[in-house]
């Protein structure tokens, strides 16, 4: 039973991680890429951590803190790593994808230049 | 059972890789690179895990955190160095 | 706030203390008896409980699991569908927290949520600029972050 139990939290991390995996490949443009790549790994490492965690209490009596550790540690990561990406890009220049349908941004951006400094 | 189960995870987590790398070869800019690379970084991670369950051992707990450690800050520094040129800014207001 | 925390504690070490049995366990089941205290002289303490932060804190994380959970087989689906119909953007959010942390700690549940990713704040700390990866209409996008995870956030911290 908790054999069945740990190979689905494995399986469903591992469907996540090759999930992240593709949506690099298809997605069109670097902002779509780095916003779902970022989310599904992170899903993908609670998936395979709290299987990981799991199987060391089930099949060798080992509560490892350590590998919840990983996962806090990835929570708190992640979106710093992300927002990084993302503005770097943004600042460095990389188009958006010709099909986004608003960009709110870039008008702020025009905005704040046009205004003159005080 | 336990096993199969590791193994046919770290063939999916090959996989996953194999396409970080395909993406990491072609990607039009850097960032798309930036992005693969840090998608690989915790990808391993979980590759280690399932090592971990193959072999029995928690000696590779270390690896794990130091894995996931390197990865963010090596996507922060490149990215911050794709911006601007530099990784620490000296004038910050 | 921090005179309860301090109560509870030191009610617990006190409580280890006369089991006279030094581990975990006793130190939580004299944390325990601690609340329990607590509450029963809730009237005498000039300030609320701090134990309703923490359950509020809880229901936030409940609430953000849940939607993690549905935000991620929304991303699936996308990226699995055959032709991609994603329509992608970035909208301007206006937030009303103030506080750095607070904003920091939303922007960290909004970049967790599949779809959406905060790209960069206005200098006043006031709008959010959240790339999204399938936007209906932009109030629909600001209407459920506002919903779900301001309001949350609010009531843990203030």
């Amino acid at each position: 039973m908790s054999e069945i139990v740990i190979s689905i939290f494995l399986l469903i991390g591992a469907i996540f991680m090759l999930l992240g995996a593709i949506a690099i490949i298809r997605l069109p443009d670097a902002y779509t890429r780095i916003n779902a790549a970022t989310k599904a790994s992170t899903f993908g490492v609670i998936g395979t951590m709290i299987g990981l965690f799991l199987y060391f209490s089930y099949a060798h009596d080992v509560i490892s803190g350590k590998v919840l550790l990983t996962i806090v540690f990835v929570f708190i990561t992640a979106p710093v790593g992300g927002f990084m990406m993302a503005r770097s890009a943004y600042h460095a220049g990389v188009r958006i994808w010709d099909k986004s349908v608003r960009d709110d941004l870039k008008e702020d951006l025009k905005q704040k230049i046009n205004k003159p400094e005080h | 059972m336990l096993h199969s189960v590791a193994f046919i995870v770290m063939c999916i987590l090959a996989i996953a890789i194999a396409l970080c790398l395909f993406r990491m070869v072609k990607g039009p800019s850097m960032f798309d690179r930036i992005v693969a690379l840090d998608l690989l970084g915790i990808t391993l991670i979980g590759f280690v895990g399932m090592l971990m369950i193959v072999q029995q051992t928690l000696v590779y707990v270390e690896v794990i955190l130091v894995l996931g450690i390197l990865s963010f800050v090596g996507t922060v520094a490149l990215s911050k160095y794709m911006e601007g040129g530099v990784v620490i800014e000296r004038d910050r207001d | 706030m921090p005179i309860q925390i301090l109560l509870n504690l030191s009610i617990a070490i006190i409580w280890m203390l006369l089991s006279s049995h030094f581990s975990f366990s006793t130190f939580l089941v004299g944390y325990v008896i601690g609340l329990a205290l607590l509450y029963l002289f809730k009237s005498f303490l000039k300030f609320d409980l701090y134990f309703t932060k923490i359950i509020a804190f809880v229901k936030l994380i409940l609430v953000f699991i849940k939607e993690m959970i549905i935000a991620n087989l929304n991303v699936a689906k996308i990226v699995l569908s055959p032709k991609l119909k994603a329509k992608p953007g970035i909208v301007a959010y206006p937030t009303e927290l103030n506080s750095a942390l607070q904003v920091t700690l939303l922007s960290s549940l909004i970049t967790l949520t599949p779809g959406t990713l905060v790209m960069a704040f206005s200098d006043d700390r006031k709008t959010l600029y959240v790339h999204t990866i399938d936007i209906d209409s932009k109030e629909k996008v600001i209407e459920s972050i506002k919903t779900t995870f301001e309001k949350g956030i609010l009531e843990v911290t203030d």
